[in-house]
């Protein structure tokens, strides 16, 4: 199949899942038993009808739902994603201030990840049941089932207060400038404005959060890793490979885990879904202002627009990394192009 | 692959070291970090109404008066020195002091008092309802505001330290979009403005407010009371207490607001932390329901009576810390009975009262109380202390702990026979005590203490302290029903709580205030 022709067949689908996520965000939003009133007015306000029922005019909850619906609709595919009920502020604008931050900390979780997950599942799987590899399967098991909470608390108390090796919560020191926002993450931020000190501060701040969300993912892809990579050893062309004399490194990079990375990379583009969508633990622990901190506040204070907006936004990042993994098949997976 | 992945990260954990070390030089400046989980809605006086932008405000604006340092126990004068009363209670008149300034450099007018007023009122935000029973106010000289309520309210004046009253600079607003016309709540268009900017008159302005993350607060080179320690304070937002009391330890932020009385007890004995403890405004008390349906032998104000000398009031203030408060109305608030002039605990005289009233050898009564812990104190071990307590006198208590918000059906819908609940006051002001009294909310509706099961010397005395306006004359009215309820009352108050903030050990000044929870203009770091 010519790639033109695989990449639009895969878009296609792309757009009755879109929709279907704002029927579906809406239907949940709606279903819920809890007034937004209740959340967002002052309890003396609440025996006032005359407030309530500007309040509902205001927000258009007093229209009957297939109409909020078809407004809100009309509305998102006009870029608008509505006003925040808690903050008074655009969503879009919202998203647009938090979502760099959850970028950034998920970019660089997912690379410790990637390191993490493929060295050591590669490990496991060359030297199976060695002592190695029990012990990789064994910090595979902790990352997985280990709570983030906890490893984070660790991670803060024994690196950031005990060693002062890393910096504490936050994206940037108190002290510290912030760079002008130009894409929002501090770190390229802070390289285009020259300023160095700021680049580390930046850095010490996010290694500590990435590498627990890294070695949170990164469980998985070992796993994954270590099972394909296996099922592809035990393949005849392997064998054909050994046999022709090259050496074991060339036949593991270059026959064995090249083709073993097809699954992996569906879980790795899965993991950085799930970083991307915000870890709402994670961003809580080291008070880090993202999209996952965000979503958390609009739930508890029943603010419908931003959940709806944060709501399609995840599903549209959800989307957003399948797709491009099925692009990336095109390219690792022979088959595919053949077919 | 592997040895590469190490490799950066030795490079990053040591370039991250290195840079966080320089970066952490700190310059000339006086700099007070706070750690809070924010919960600001908006910095605009008239819309914002959250623990965090109390504090704030109190940095950066003023109101006409004030309440003491510590607590509410009387009326100081800030923007206003001196007010008046008229004899009917609807009229207030407020002289202002000369030479007050806003950040702005313009000064602070009878003017902008009305403006702030008035917007308070027409913007129809979370703290509007304040101003509900404001009729008028109007501007008569530049330095008088006269107030007109639309009924008599002596509380109004302990309304006034609220910030949602703060006078903010009217030119500044209206430049920048404000108008306290009637049609504020849509023609107003500030909020954006005052979120980055402060109007008032405080010893702060505020610098910046980046939701979420951050809110700095720099000195107002305008403001004309003594200059303020810190040359700037940093609010930075941690949303998690665990990660605040690390951070207090590692020395990142001078106070934690935010630690529970676990993570607190687990900074005991570090030379780096301060503990300050002092009794907060909530009470924990006993309820006796009044209508013999429900409360049994416990609607007997004999045996009433009989409880509140039988607990062992010193005992608790050894678990929690904090004082026996004189009633109800918690230390603190004006006209609040003290320790000193407490029922003090008499067991034999119990018995005698028990005995009187037809039980010389006790009864059996179930305890109904919430499963949960509040500011720290846990009810489950004062549910069994009061069990305890009460076993001496003979009376044979089970305890029926609940869901919270089962418990609290029961509670509020009446139907608690003897319970154990705790109150933080609505008002900082003796009218808090009247929810405690027949016709008030908790006696009447959760203790069935009803006008008709009240005496009528009671209801006299309750009608004269609601609409008395000399406040001399007011706080003894409030002093004779606190006395009366210590004799006769549905209610057994039993322990006053200490709140407990945890701060770096070089910080001084700190004291925590119902109203405002800190005033930062006080703290100051020893050198």
């Amino acid at each position: 199949m010519p790639f033109h022709l695989y990449f639009l067949r895969r878009l296609l689908f792309v757009i009755p899942t879109l929709f279907g996520i704002t029927f579906f965000a809406f239907l949940i939003a709606n279903a819920v038993p809890a007034d937004p009133i209740n959340a967002n007015l002052p309890q003396s306000a609440l025996n006032d009808p005359e407030i309530i029922a500007a309040f509902r005019q205001k927000w258009g909850l007093d229209k009957p739902p297939h109409e909020q619906y078809l407004t809100y609709l009309g509305n998102l595919l006009q870029g608008d994603l509505g006003t925040s009920i808690k903050t008074r502020k655009p969503v879009a604008d919202d998203i647009g201030r938090f979502l760099p931050a959850t970028f950034e900390l998920a970019t660089f979780g997912i690379i410790f990840g990637i390191l993490m997950g493929v060295g050591f599942g590669t490990i496991s799987a060359v030297w199976r049941n060695s002592l190695a590899d029990y012990l990789v399967r064994g910090f595979a098991l902790i990352g997985v089932s280990f709570p983030v909470f906890l490893l984070a608390l660790i991670g803060l108390q024994v690196l950031y207060a005990q060693l002062g090796l890393v910096a504490g919560p936050g994206r940037l020191g108190v002290r510290v400038s912030e760079p002008p926002v130009v894409t929002g993450w501090m770190t390229i931020d802070s390289i285009l404005a020259g300023q160095w000190t700021t680049l580390g501060d930046a850095l010490s701040h996010l290694i500590l959060p990435s590498l627990i969300l890294g070695s949170y993912v990164s469980g998985m892809i070992a796993r994954v890793t270590r099972s394909s990579l296996l099922e592809v050893l035990g393949m005849d062309y392997i064998r054909t490979a050994r046999s022709k004399g090259l050496s074991e490194r060339v036949v593991i990079r270059r026959h064995g885990l090249s083709n073993a990375l097809i699954p992996v990379v569906t879980v790795i583009g899965l993991s950085y879904g799930n970083l991307l969508s915000g870890a709402v633990l994670t961003e809580s622990i080291f008070a880090w202002p993202g999209i996952g901190r965000y979503m958390f506040r609009a739930s508890t204070s029943q603010d419908f627009p931003a959940i709806m907006g944060v709501s399609i936004l995840i599903a549209a990042i959800y989307i957003g990394v399948n797709f491009f993994v099925d692009i990336l098949y095109y390219f690792l997976d022979p088959r595919i192009r053949l077919a | 692959m592997r040895r590469f992945g190490l490799w950066i990260l030795v490079a990053l954990l040591v370039v991250g070291a290195l840079l966080s070390g320089i970066t952490s030089l700190a310059q000339d400046e006086k700099v007070l970090v706070i750690g809070h989980a924010e919960s600001t809605d908006s910095l605009d006086p008239a819309r914002g109404y959250t623990q965090t932008s109390g504090f704030i405000f109190r940095a950066i604006y003023e109101t006409l008066v004030t309440f003491p340092d510590a607590d509410a126990s009387s009326i100081e004068p800030m923007l206003a020195e001196s007010w008046e009363v008229s004899d009917d209670g609807l009229t207030y008149t407020f002289k202002l002091r000369e030479g007050a300034e806003f950040a702005s450099g313009n000064p602070v007018t009878a003017d902008d008092v009305v403006f702030s007023f008035n917007r308070l009122k027409n913007l129809q935000g979370s703290p509007a309802f304040l101003a509900d029973n404001i009729a008028s106010v109007e501007a008569t000289d530049p330095q008088t505001v006269v107030v007109t309520l639309a009924s008599p309210d002596p509380s109004f004046l302990s309304t006034l330290p609220n910030p949602a009253f703060q006078v903010t600079d009217s030119q500044v607003i209206k430049e920048n979009g404000g108008t306290d016309a009637v049609d504020a709540a849509t023609a107003d268009t500030a909020e954006e403005f005052l979120n980055n900017n402060s109007v008032g008159s405080g010893p702060y302005q505020l610098e910046k407010w980046e939701p979420q993350v951050e809110t700095v607060l720099v000195r107002n080179p305008n403001y004309q009371g003594d200059a303020p320690y810190f040359d700037r304070v940093i609010i930075t937002n941690i949303p998690e207490s665990a990660t605040q009391k690390i951070a207090l330890e590692a020395g990142d932020i001078d106070l934690a607001l935010d630690l529970t009385a676990d993570e607190i007890g687990g900074l005991e004995g570090n030379p780096d932390i301060q503990i300050v403890r002092g009794p907060a405004n909530i009470i924990h008390f006993l309820l006796m329901n009044a209508d013999p349906d429900v409360g049994g032998p416990m609607a007997d104000p004999k045996v009433q009576l009989a409880v509140r000398y039988a607990l062992d009031y010193d005992g608790y203030a050894a678990l929690w810390g904090g004082v026996q408060p004189g009633s109800n109305l918690a230390v603190g608030i004006a006209g609040a009975l003290g320790p000193d002039e407490a029922i003090k605990r008499d067991v034999e005289k119990a018995k005698q009262l028990l005995a009187e009233a037809g039980y010389p050898d006790g009864f059996e009564v179930t305890l109904d109380y919430p499963d949960f812990s509040f500011q720290g104190v846990n009810m489950n071990t004062n549910a069994q202390k009061i069990q305890a307590d009460l076993a001496e006198v003979g009376i044979t208590v089970t305890l029926n702990p609940g869901e919270l918000q089962v418990a609290l059906e029961e509670y509020r819908s009446g139907k608690e026979g003897f319970g154990y609940w705790f109150w933080g006051p609505d008002k900082l002001d003796p009218v808090d005590f009247l929810s405690f009294l027949p016709g008030g909310k908790v006696a009447t509706e959760r203790a069935l203490w009803t006008p008709e099961r009240a005496e009528q010397s009671l209801l006299d005395l309750i009608e004269q302290a609601k609409v008395e306006t000399d406040q001399a004359a007011r706080l003894d009215l409030y002093r004779q029903l606190q006395q009366y309820a210590q004799q006769t009352s549905t209610f057994a108050p039993f322990n006053q709580p200490d709140i407990q903030t945890a701060l770096r050990a070089d910080i001084q000044g700190y004291v925590w205030h119902p109203q405002w929870l800190l005033d930062v203009a006080l703290l100051s770091r020893s050198e």
